[in-house]
């Protein structure tokens, strides 16, 4: 029943959240300077006429009030608006980006995870040993490269060997069998979720690192093993089952950022996600686009942190309020 | 004290320190903490023995060394006549299951993740114990019982942070019973629990060694709770023992002046008696710089020449001039 009373009083904090994000996200857009319309009619001869057309049509001339209140309206109908440059609903653009986004993110921050968190508790394990200081200064070194200045380099080294752009081969058959795309696919996404792992595991490393160091110093690891408990299922049943609590903040509040940290990463690579889209838009003042983006990136972050919450709770019977 | 059920001879637990680069390359020698330096006592089937002393006296490593968690420099461990240091892990276990072990905080000793069902079967299948589930369930109540967490059921599935301090201890000491141990160390049981509760987990150990058969050592600051209840008194100083006897004669005839200096500094039950703690000048010696002669020398009220020069050792029934009885002994050359 307590948690039942937890998980609702965390949703409605998350509810009130997302409104003020949603809001935050309109009005921040329209105080940059420039305009869809300003953007449109750098062609020449755009006749004030033609400027004029293009402002009623995208709805601009109306207050600001009420573009707020229809898009809020139009919100709740789980509408996103048009896109001013591709002229289809952004919910159909965004929809297919966001898929593409969450399979490289997710693989980027799987492996991260599974790499951070086996390093880590190795690391901890074989405390102050040769391997050891390996491992941790490895992860600080990776950890500490900038995700973009990384992409360069691993793009220079491997351009040849592995596809450099995009998410699969644009002459490949029309339609190939399954299995066949999926390869396409995972050789695309080879060199950016590399990206992603190699710069978000060390975080990971170092967390689990010092988490496991706490835990292996706890009395009831010493209990375990003067009972007789083989090291192994010390360092796994014990030790890292306590250690983790602070990983899963930790990666929930990681996973909301890959989805918007991966724009330099997308944009490198020019993987057809969410953050490319954000890019594009924003450059071309695309304020529906802007706002759909904008819009999945902070609810994700939000809706992600309420998850961590929740699971945080079901790990923690000791957390409260 | 022969065929006695845990016998310690001359057992000793040195950390070597680390040396710089400069010092291994000028050959200077590795230092070393001297935790525990020469300890001899047995242990019988149903004794209580208390060791006292001062924090960092080796207390806790000596039990550390004695159930194999921290490997002994020299001397040998054995349980029933049979040696058990230097055993590899495999051959270890079953003797673990013999030798269990009591922590000081009963907040830590418990995994907050593991219901108290948990805690208490994980031993159990370590050491294939109980059989079936079921069989498991009824001697985790049975040892939940016996520990005085009664009715067992109401606690079996509780986590250890819907527990009191006391209710945890016994928890722990329940996890160590399942085993059916015959000796149980306990390391400071009772100094992180309330004082009311204390006299509670006391008289358990106490019941437990008298209807079990258990030789229980424990490890304590208290010399009042080793008065009352343990056979024998071990007093540690830096590593060794300095005295050791039948508890009553330790406590009312001391024999050592590091003995009659704690002594000294317990309360009257009378309020009004003013007592004057005998403070000792100066800090323990670091166990890496142990003073030559008599390791107590430089702190002792009563130290003479003859101090400097002679490391004493127990002496079995030292001088009859303080009175002493059979078994009591002091490592001091003034007795």
């Amino acid at each position: 029943m307590r948690s039942l009373e937890y998980a609702v009083r965390r949703g409605i904090f998350t509810v009130v959240t997302v409104f003020l994000a949603v809001t935050l996200n309109f009005f921040l857009f329209r105080a940059l300077p420039g305009s869809a319309v300003s953007n449109l009619a750098r062609v020449p001869d755009s006749s004030p006429e033609l400027q004029h057309a293009l402002t009623v049509r995208f709805g601009l001339d109306r207050s600001e009030w009420d573009q707020y209140v229809l898009y809020l309206k139009n919100l709740l109908h789980g509408d996103l608006g048009v896109s001013f440059t591709y002229q289809r609903p952004v919910s159909h653009l965004l929809l297919s980006d966001l898929q593409n986004t969450v399979l490289l993110a997710g693989a980027g921050t799987l492996g991260a995870i599974a790499l951070g968190v086996l390093s880590g508790v190795v690391a901890a394990w074989r405390r102050s040993s040769a391997l050891d200081h390996l491992n941790t200064s490895l992860a600080i070194l990776t950890y500490s490269f900038p995700a973009q200045w990384l992409g360069l380099v691993l793009l220079i080294v491997f351009a040849g060997v592995l596809p450099a752009g995009g998410m699969s081969d644009q002459f490949l058959f029309q339609s190939p069998p399954f299995w066949r795309h999926a390869a396409d696919v995972a050789a695309h996404m080879a060199l950016p979720a590399a990206t992603l792992i190699l710069t978000a595991y060390g975080g990971y490393t170092l967390v689990v690192r010092s988490s496991m160091l706490e835990t292996l110093g706890q009395d009831y690891v010493l209990t375990a093993r003067a009972k007789g408990l083989p090291d192994r299922r010390i360092v796994w049943r014990h030790a890292a089952r306590n250690a983790m609590l602070p990983m899963v903040t930790m990666v929930a509040l990681d996973l909301g950022f890959v989805v918007g940290g991966a724009v330099l990463v997308e944009v490198i690579f020019s993987w057809p996600g969410i953050g490319m889209a954000t890019y594009t838009a924003l450059s071309q003042r695309d304020y529906p686009m802007v706002q759909g983006c904008l819009l999945i990136l902070t609810v994700s972050v939000i809706l992600l942190n309420f998850l961590a919450d929740l699971l945080c709770f079901r790990l923690d019977r000791r957390v409260t309020a | 004290m022969s065929g006695t059920l845990l016998d310690v001879e001359d057992l000793s637990v040195h950390y070597p320190m680390r040396r710089g680069p400069l010092q291994a390359l000028t050959g200077r020698a590795r230092r070393v903490v001297r935790a525990v330096d020469g300890v001899s006592f047995g242990l019988g089937r149903g004794e209580m023995v208390a060791v006292v002393g001062e924090s960092g006296c080796g207390k806790s490593t000596t039990a550390q060394a004695i159930c194999g968690m921290a490997a002994p420099t020299t001397g040998t461990v054995r349980l029933d006549g049979a040696e058990i240091t230097g055993l590899s892990q495999r051959r270890l276990r079953p003797v673990r299951r013999r030798v269990q072990m009591i922590y000081q905080d009963p907040y830590e000793s418990l995994d907050p993740l593991f219901r108290v069902r948990r805690t208490l079967e994980e031993p159990m299948l370590i050491h294939g114990i109980g059989g079936s589930r079921a069989g498991r369930a009824a001697l985790a109540e049975e040892a939940l019982e016996r520990s005085g967490l009664s009715p067992a059921r109401a606690f079996l599935d509780r986590y250890p942070h819907e527990l009191s301090g006391g209710q945890r201890q016994r928890v722990s000491i329940a996890a160590a019973l399942v085993l059916e141990p015959d000796v149980l160390l306990a390391d400071e049981p009772v100094s992180m629990l309330d004082v009311s509760v204390r006299a509670g987990v006391l008289s358990l150990l106490d019941t437990l060694r008298r209807t079990r058969d258990l030789g229980i050592l424990m490890i304590t600051h208290d010399l009042s709770t080793a008065a009352h209840f343990a056979d024998r008194i071990i007093v540690m100083y830096l590593g060794r023992i300095v005295e050791q006897g039948p508890a009553r004669d330790v406590v009312r005839a001391p024999l050592h002046p590091y003995t009659k200096a704690l002594l000294s500094a317990v309360p009257e039950r009378d309020p009004r008696k003013r007592t004057a703690p005998q403070v000792l000048k100066g800090e323990t010696p670091d166990p890496v710089d142990i003073p030559s002669g008599c390791r107590f020398r430089p702190r002792c009220p009563v130290a003479g020449d003859v101090c400097a020069g002679t490391d004493p050792s127990l002496r079995p029934d030292a001088g009859g001039a303080g009175g002493a009885t059979a078994g009591h002994q002091a490592a001091c050359l003034l007795v």
